[in-house]
């Protein structure tokens, strides 16, 4: 016999099994016992927080640990504001949302985007507040304090959207001169003096030699349609940020006639008023 | 890798569950280890009854070691019940003052073992069974280290690692216990059939 066939025969003895009425009875038995020692059946809140450890015991090598943590810290940050976009003002989970919603700010790195963003989530902070004060059955003398509070929430978030929307019209105003450079003549050295269209005094001084020397080597009708198309699209780039201008002026006034409405306890139609607001700096974005 | 996760996440998981006392997690615990620890006990006491009243023990024990967190060396669920087994085996001993009697008791025919076969046919069967109890005959005769690491590798398929962890020695000694164990097993074995 070689040691294969022998260990294959050892293997059999794996077959080997307790009687099933004894292992039934058994298993009778022993619950009986155990559950007169306190054993119970586990809530899902401890199973859940059970699960969490375990899996944070079972990963405790550094490198899936920094994994989950780069995991989560993701996740969190791309889909928290998500999870918790349906919970209103006066929920406990509240806090939660605005830190997700902070969190998801900080991933952002152009500031446009993310004044923009800001601006958006305190426009929807302020509108959720109007429809929680706009349901009578919150707002009653039971819950002043919290509607007080909500009040002075309320007054903050439009300071704030308005704050992103004026730090919009500043960054796009400075946009706006940059642009002008391209938009205004050349004089015969190459140089070109910015003065833009609010008449400011000009603040960059730029040289268009490296484009004159490329035009000109490729002759007269190229540096034509390269004149042209520089001031048409500097042209474009004008009225795009002189419209996103307009927008975020006319923003901020509806944000104004909100708060004026809210004021006089018109929460309805405060409410479609930031939901108006909120459309605006959508189709800004 | 990742298996390997899946099942430290899962042992971990049922013992906190046990420790909270869920009953259910006792009740999965015992599911699915009962038989092994059977087996365990059964090949080293040699008596069905005993063997089916220690592995009642044995699960009881092992909750209430985990109850009182006095078993915290053993690192999985698996380990912590051979260890418990192991120690019951050896009240066991302690109890009926020898082991003569548990040699012996293999043999006897009115506690043959339930050997379950499927799809084979009969003479293959006999076969089978004539070498199974020749083996069976011949495993009370091995030292107790010899038969507990037979017993639990090529009965119970513990890994090396397991093995080491119950027994409390390191992986290269398991390897030549086993290797030793083996073959003495099976020169008992031999000897038999040549007579």
């Amino acid at each position: 016999m070689t040691d294969r066939d022998f260990i294959t025969k050892l293997n059999s003895l794996q077959k080997t099994a307790p009687d099933q009425a004894w292992l039934k009875s058994n298993r009778e038995l022993l619950l009986t016992q155990i559950s007169n020692s306190g054993a119970e059946n586990l809530s899902i809140w401890k199973t859940l927080v059970i699960n969490f450890f375990s899996l944070a015991k079972a990963s405790v090598r550094p490198a899936y640990a920094l994994g989950i943590f780069a995991l989560v810290l993701i996740m969190g940050s791309l889909f928290g504001n998500q999870v918790f976009s349906n919970v209103k003002p006066n929920d406990s989970l509240y806090i939660a949302r605005i830190i997700s919603e902070k969190a998801k700010l900080n991933t952002i790195l152009n500031s446009d985007s993310r004044d923009k963003l800001a601006a958006q989530f305190a426009t929807q902070h302020a509108q959720e507040i109007s429809a929680v004060l706009a349901d009578p059955k919150f707002n009653n003398e039971q819950n002043k304090n919290q509607v007080a509070s909500l009040t002075v929430s309320f007054n903050q978030e439009i300071s704030t959207a308005k704050n992103q929307l004026s730090r919009l019209t500043v960054a796009t105003t400075t946009d706006n001169s940059v642009v002008s450079i391209a938009d205004n003549s050349k004089d015969n050295k190459g140089l070109s003096v910015a003065t833009n269209p609010l008449g400011q005094t000009p603040n960059y001084i730029t040289t268009s030699s490296a484009i004159s020397t490329s035009t000109k080597k490729g002759g007269e009708n190229i540096k034509g349609e390269g004149q042209t198309a520089t001031s048409s699209s500097a042209g474009g780039a004008t009225s795009t940020l002189l419209k996103a201008d307009t927008s975020n002026s006319d923003t901020a006034k509806i944000l104004d006639q909100a708060q004026k409405l809210f004021d006089q306890k018109d929460y309805d139609q405060a409410f479609n008023k930031l939901k108006e607001a909120d459309q605006f700096i959508n189709a800004a974005n | 890798m990742a298996a390997n996760i899946v099942k430290k996440f899962k042992d971990k998981q049922t013992l906190s569950k046990l420790k909270s006392h869920d009953k259910e997690a006792f009740i999965a615990v015992y599911d699915n280890h009962v038989a092994e620890i059977y087996r365990f006990v059964y090949f080293k006491i040699g008596r069905k009854e005993e063997a089916n009243d220690l592995t009642s023990m044995i699960f009881l024990k092992a909750w209430n070691h985990i109850q009182n967190n006095s078993l915290e060396d053993a690192k999985t669920l698996r380990a912590l019940l051979y260890k418990v087994a192991r120690n019951s085996i050896v009240d066991y001993y302690r109890e009926t003052g020898s082991k003569l009697r548990v040699t012996s008791s293999l043999d006897d025919e009115d506690n043959r073992i339930e050997v379950v076969d499927e799809g084979i046919n009969p003479q293959d069967k006999l076969d089978r069974e004539a070498d199974l109890e020749l083996i069976k005959s011949k495993l009370p005769l091995l030292k107790e280290e010899y038969r507990d690491v037979v017993i639990m590798k090529f009965i119970n398929d513990l890994t090396l690692e397991e093995i080491a962890e119950i027994s409390g020695k390191n992986k290269g000694n398991v390897r030549v216990l086993l290797h030793r164990a083996l073959s003495a097993l099976k020169e008992l074995v031999e000897g038999s059939e040549k007579v």
